[in-house]
Formats: structure tokens, sequence, C-alpha cells
């Protein structure tokens, strides 16, 4: 046991299930809050790119200097009051020229809401109307300033998302990535788990009743094995998430009818040869039930098999819920790597170049198969001692 | 003798096709819901939908259902999509040679460049070619196909733009057979390649391992002791005793390249099969749906069928198992 503890992959795996118990407690927010810009790059990436600036502004304006790339956004909210008299101005002075953002006459109090991806506002400016407005209003690094003509009060605050965000930048909605992706780990974990637990125990189940009371019940169980073997299972599963929706627990009994049959094989194999050994002939000798053999001795006996094939096929199913994620077959309200992948694809991560939406939840599904497939191989080295480790035949 | 194995393996490719057909009728009858309810608004008149449901003779009991749609899957007759209103079979008629020469191209590439390492692992034990044929075996195992290819999207349609990003053809497809022709392949070598990359892992693994067993039996030993040629050998006597098994692992793969192939065609934006099939199941198109899994499943069953006549031929000991059974 404490050789098992002390593989790589068992740590891992530890620091993983902690991972996705605690991240969601520990990250602020809920996921689907924006934290920034759509497509944002990572903190750490290009140190050139300005993070996300908050500036709040009262009737003496605002005025700060300028050093980075232009932000991706550009917004003025607020509320101004003024007298009704009066013409109020809001000017933004760039180090080359000026642009009237707002002329405001005949009420004593506005409210701003100005959006640089606005059409209409950026037709009034004369900025080109395709393109980034923001970029536009920040031509060059240099002293800013919001000035205020006319007004008495000003409670205004301009935001400017940047081109980086987070640890891991932001999605296509200004969703923060790092957050999906430990939000991603427990959906996985919980399909890729659950669904091999069930499948392992129908497919002890079959097994058993095959091995144990042969006949007719073997055939018609090891030919419905041979037929869902040879069916394409994506296929099927694509047809019955689409025909039974696309809930979590229903991809849990969906994927989970669909990948017992090499448990039940190797089940069905282990009790022939039990079965015909000689303490379970001097068991039925000494008046023991059939009932009582077969669970106090045969299921015993197949507890070894049964881990490594838990192990061993958790992967088959982390990897079948995240296709059907990828193919859009899952609830856009859960957040899973499969999903985050299709968002990734449908909404031009492409386009944007947004390697940091595709790397994370790939590696993650990557690594997490990974580290089961070692544990399951640890498991079965330790059952059967021949197949020996690695290069070594 | 020959002749009482080929009718068994008839029987078991019918047999796999009939439980395909039930299970295939049965999914979208006891589905919960109306199955025409995405194309009957609920404001329609009773009498409407009456019309309707004859229409698709759903007013039929379950048994007559039943026939009638073993009827129309064995002549192919798969109706009108509730989507476009074409026939559903001419749509799948135009897409299953993309799906095919996709799945044949992929095939063949990973399983002779896997059969290849595969030998040259076994026959080069410890060396760097063999621990690449092992661990590539291992990884490609836990790699999801769709993010390689996205990788491989990203990198060589985007960054490096050699290729295609989306389509079977260029819009609008070029004049002239060979351009045309050529069109084709541009856009299907990436996804042939993705595949290729996700499936030659497991072939190389799994015929280093046989021919590992192969070389160290006494034949070997004898042939060696003969004098005859390395190559002849390896060749000649080891590779062939592994040529049934290899044969098997063709049948085998042949599902699962069904499932890729779906997948790659959605990551690729192939014209193909797979692609109606996730339109339809997305679209609640389930007569199409059905149709398309059909034809999937069909080609497998197909597929396996010739993979155990080619195992009967290779393999003489074949027969004579199947004469016990």
């Amino acid at each position: 046991m404490s050789s098992f503890l002390k593989r790589k992959s068992v740590i891992a795996f530890i620091v993983i299930c902690l991972a996705a118990i605690f991240a969601p407690l520990l990250l602020p927010g809920e996921p689907s809050r924006v934290v920034g810009a759509p497509f944002a790059r990572p903190l750490w990436w290009n140190l050139r790119l300005p993070a996300n600036e908050e500036f709040y502004c009262d009737e003496r304006g605002l005025a700060f200097d300028w050093d980075k790339l232009p932000p991706s956004v550009f917004t003025l909210t607020g509320r101004v009051t003024a007298d009704p008299e009066e013409t109020v101005e809001v000017v933004w002075v760039t180090p080359k020229n000026e642009f009237t953002l707002a002329t405001l006459s005949g009420q004593s109090e506005y409210w701003l809401n100005l959006d640089a991806r606005d059409m209409l506002f950026k037709q009034k400016l004369g900025l080109p109307l395709i393109g980034s407005g923001a970029s536009r209003l920040f031509p060059s690094q240099g002293s800013y300033q919001l000035r205020l003509d006319g007004v008495d009060s000003a409670n205004l605050e301009l935001s400017l998302p940047g081109g980086r965000t987070g640890l891991l930048g932001t999605d296509q909605r200004g969703r923060d990535v790092f957050t999906l992706l430990m939000y991603g780990i427990r959906t996985s974990l919980i399909v890729g788990i659950s669904a091999t637990v069930i499948a392992c125990v129908l497919g002890l189940a079959f097994g058993l009743a095959a091995g144990y009371i042969g006949g007719l019940t073997d055939a018609l169980i090891m030919r419905a094995v041979d037929v869902l073997l040879s069916i394409p299972t994506l296929p099927i599963l694509m047809v019955l998430a689409g025909i039974w929706g696309k809930g979590l627990w229903q991809l849990v009994f969906i994927l989970s009818i669909f990948s017992w049959m090499g448990t039940a094989r190797s089940v069905r194999s282990l009790v022939l040869t039990v079965r015909e050994s000689p303490w379970v002939e001097g068991l039925k000798a000494l008046g023991a039930k059939r009932s009582y053999i077969l669970w106090r001795h045969l299921v015993p006996e197949t507890a070894p098999i049964m881990l490594a094939n838990l192990a061993l096929g958790v992967p088959g199913a982390i990897l079948s819920e995240a296709g059907l994620a990828f193919l859009g077959l899952s609830d856009p309200r859960l957040i899973s790597w499969g999903r985050m992948l299709h968002e990734a694809q449908s909404f031009g991560a492409f386009t944007e170049g947004a390697w940091w939406l595709l790397l994370p939840p790939g590696l993650g599904i990557v690594i997490l198969c990974l580290i089961f497939l070692d544990m399951g191989r640890w498991l079965e080295e330790k059952i059967d001692p021949r197949l020996g480790g690695g290069g070594d035949d | 003798m020959k002749r009482r194995w080929l009718t068994g393996r008839i029987l078991s490719s019918l047999g796999v096709l009939a439980a395909v057909l039930v299970l295939n009728f049965l999914l979208f009858r006891i589905m919960p819901g109306d199955p025409v309810s995405t194309i009957i608004d609920p404001n329609f008149s009773p009498e409407a939908k009456a019309h309707l449901r004859a229409l698709y003779g759903l007013d039929k009991p379950l048994v007559q259902q039943f026939f009638i749609y073993i009827r129309q899957m064995l002549t192919f007759r798969f109706g009108l999509s509730f989507l476009s209103g074409k026939p559903v079979w001419d749509e799948l008629l135009s897409r299953l040679p993309g799906t095919l020469a996709l799945m044949a191209s992929s095939m063949v590439f990973s399983s002779v460049l896997g059969i290849w390492l595969g030998v040259k692992a076994a026959l080069n034990r410890g060396k760097f070619i063999e621990r690449l044929v092992l661990r590539a075996g291992a990884i490609t195992a836990s790699f999801p196909g769709f993010f390689v290819q996205l990788v491989l999207l990203m990198l060589f349609a985007r960054e490096f733009p050699l290729f295609p990003l989306r389509g079977s053809v260029s819009v609008p497809p070029p004049d002239g057979g060979l351009t045309l022709t050529l069109d084709y392949v541009w856009h299907l070598a990436l996804p042939v390649f993705s595949l290729t990359l996700m499936g030659f892992g497991g072939w190389a693994l799994y015929v280093r391992n046989l021919m590992v067993r192969a070389l160290g039996e006494d034949f070997v030993l004898m042939a060696r002791a003969r004098g005859l040629s390395e190559s002849r050998v390896v060749y000649g006597h080891a590779f062939r005793t592994i040529l049934p098994p290899i044969l098997t692992i063709l049948l085998m793969s042949v599902p699962g390249l069904v499932s890729g192939a779906v997948i790659t065609e959605s990551v690729f934006s192939l014209h193909g099969v797979g692609t109606f099939l996730l339109e339809a199941v997305s679209g609640h198109d389930y007569p199409a749906a059905g149709a398309a899994f059909y034809l999937l499943a069909l080609m497998t069953v197909v597929s396996n069928f010739f993979a155990d006549l080619v195992y009967g031929m290779v393999d003489p000991r074949v027969r004579i198992e199947g004469e016990n059974r």
C-alpha cells in the first residue's frame, strides 16, 4: 500500500481530487462571471498588453499616463448632473487629438453609457465602423485626459478591460478560463468515475451470471457482448444523448450501458476457471449453497480484476464524455473540458488564435487519462506479476 | 467444411445486423415525448396532427410499425428528413464516399506505419525505436483525437496556413478532374494525418508484442540455423505467423474507426455521414439520425464480415475451429 501511495500518478490523482473539491470554494465568484474582455490573453503572456484597468472620475475629470498597447474595450458609464441651461461636453483627450464623446443639454441629470464597440457611438466620433473602437481612442503612449465641461457633479466609471486577464486568459464571453478549467475537473471526475463504477457493477453481474449459470444465459450474454462490441459506440452515444437529454446523470447512464462488456468478459473467464477449481468442488461437497459460494468466494475472487478494470475504464469514459461534450451534445450550463473545447471551436477561438482556450482543457483530459492508466497498470502488475514492467517483456 | 464456416459467419453478421435494427427501432420509439413533436406545433388542429402522424405511419400498432420500419431499412427507403425535407438516402449517398475515403485511407496509413514500426521495434529490443513504440502506444490511447486535431488545425491551418481550415472541397470547387481530385486530397490530408497519428501507436504496440513472441519461437531459431537471410526469417517466417491476429485487430478496429471518423468530420467540417448524424441529432431530426446510425453500423458489420472472410483464408486453423462450433 505504501508503494502505491508513493507512485507519482497517485500523488497527482490526490492533488487533482483536492483541486476539484476545494478550487470552487477558493476561487472568487461564479465561473460564469465575466471578468474581462473576450479572448483576453493570460496575464503572464505579453506584458505590453494592458491588464484590466478601471478609473473613477468625478466632476474634476481624470488624467493618467498610458504606456501599454490599447485596451480591447472602452466603456464609460455613470451619472452626471449639471445646470439644465448649460451644455455638457465629455471630452477624451489623447496625446494626438481630442474626441468629444458626448454633448448633452436640457436636463439636470444624465446617465452615460458609452461603449466603443457601439456602432452609433463609433459613427458619431467618426471612427471606422469595423474593428476595435478602443484602439482608435488610444492612438499612442502618453498622457490621457477625460475632461468634463460644464458639470456640477459626476460619478463616472471608465472601464478598460485589457488584453490580458487571469492565469489563463478569458474565453469568448470574457469568463475566466482558469476558473472554468478548475470546475471542469469535477465534471470529468464525476462522469468518468461514476460511469465506470456502474459499468463495472453491470459487467460483474453479467460476467458472474454468464460464467456461473452457464447454458443459455451464458450464450445470450456473450452474444450481447459481441453485438455491442461490434457496433460503433460514438454514433449510438450521440443518438442517445440527443434523445435522452444532455444532463450529467443521463450522460453517466448512457456511457455506462455501453462500457460493461470488457469487464463482463474478464469476470466470466475468471469465474469459469475458478468454478472448476478443487476448493469450489469441496465447498459443493460440503453442501454450501450456490449463493454462498457466489458471494463469499467468487465475488471476492474478482476484486483485483475489478479494481484494475475500474482504473483502466475511467480514461475511456472521460474521453467519451469529452467527445460528446465537444460535439455539443452536453448541457450548455454544465462546465466541462469537452464543452470548453466545443465553445473554443464554435465561437472563433481559431480566428483569434486563442491557444489558451484550447491547450488547458485538452491537456487536462490527457493528464487525467494518463493518471488513471498508470494507476490501472500498476494494479494490473500487482495482480499478474508475469506482466512485468514496461520494456522488459 | 468451409461452406459451413461461411454460413456461420453470414448468420453471425445477420444476427448483429438484426440486433442493430431492433436497437435502432427501440431507441426512437421508447424516447420520452412524441417522435414528431419537433415538426408538430402544439397549436395544430387535432386533424392536422392526426394527418401528420398518419404520414409518418405513427398511428399504426407498434408491431406493424416495426415491420414497415424493417422493410424501409432493408430497402434504404429512409423517407424524408424533418429538417431539409429532402430524401435522407440521397443525402447520405452523397456523403458516403467522403466518409469511406477518410476511413479507408487512415486505416491503411496507420496500419502500414504501425506494422512497420512494430516489426522494427521487435527487432531492435531496448533501442530508441522500441521505446518510441511503447510510449506512442500508451500515449495515443489517452489523447482525445479531437484535441490533437484542433491543435493540428491551429498549427497547420492558422499559424502556418498550409491546409484548409474546414470543408471537403474549396468553395467554389475548382474545375477539371485532376485539380478537383487534388483539392479533395488537400482537404483530406490533415484529417487523415491526424487519424494516422492517433492510430499507429496501438498497431505498433500490438504488432511489436506479437512479433517479439513469434521471434522467440523454435521455428525462427531453426530458420536462422538453416542460414536463411534475416529478412527472409523475419518476413517469410515470423511475420507470416502473426498475420491472422493482425487481421483480427483490423476487424476489431473498425467500430473505433467509425467513431473516429464521425468526430473527425465534425472537427474539420467534412461532408460526410458523421456530420450528417451530428446535424440530425442536434436538430432533433430522428428519422435522419436513425438512418445515419444504421448506415454506420451497417458499414461496421459489412467490414467485419469481410475481415472474417480474409481471416479464414489466411489462417487454416479457423476452419477447424468453425467446424467444432
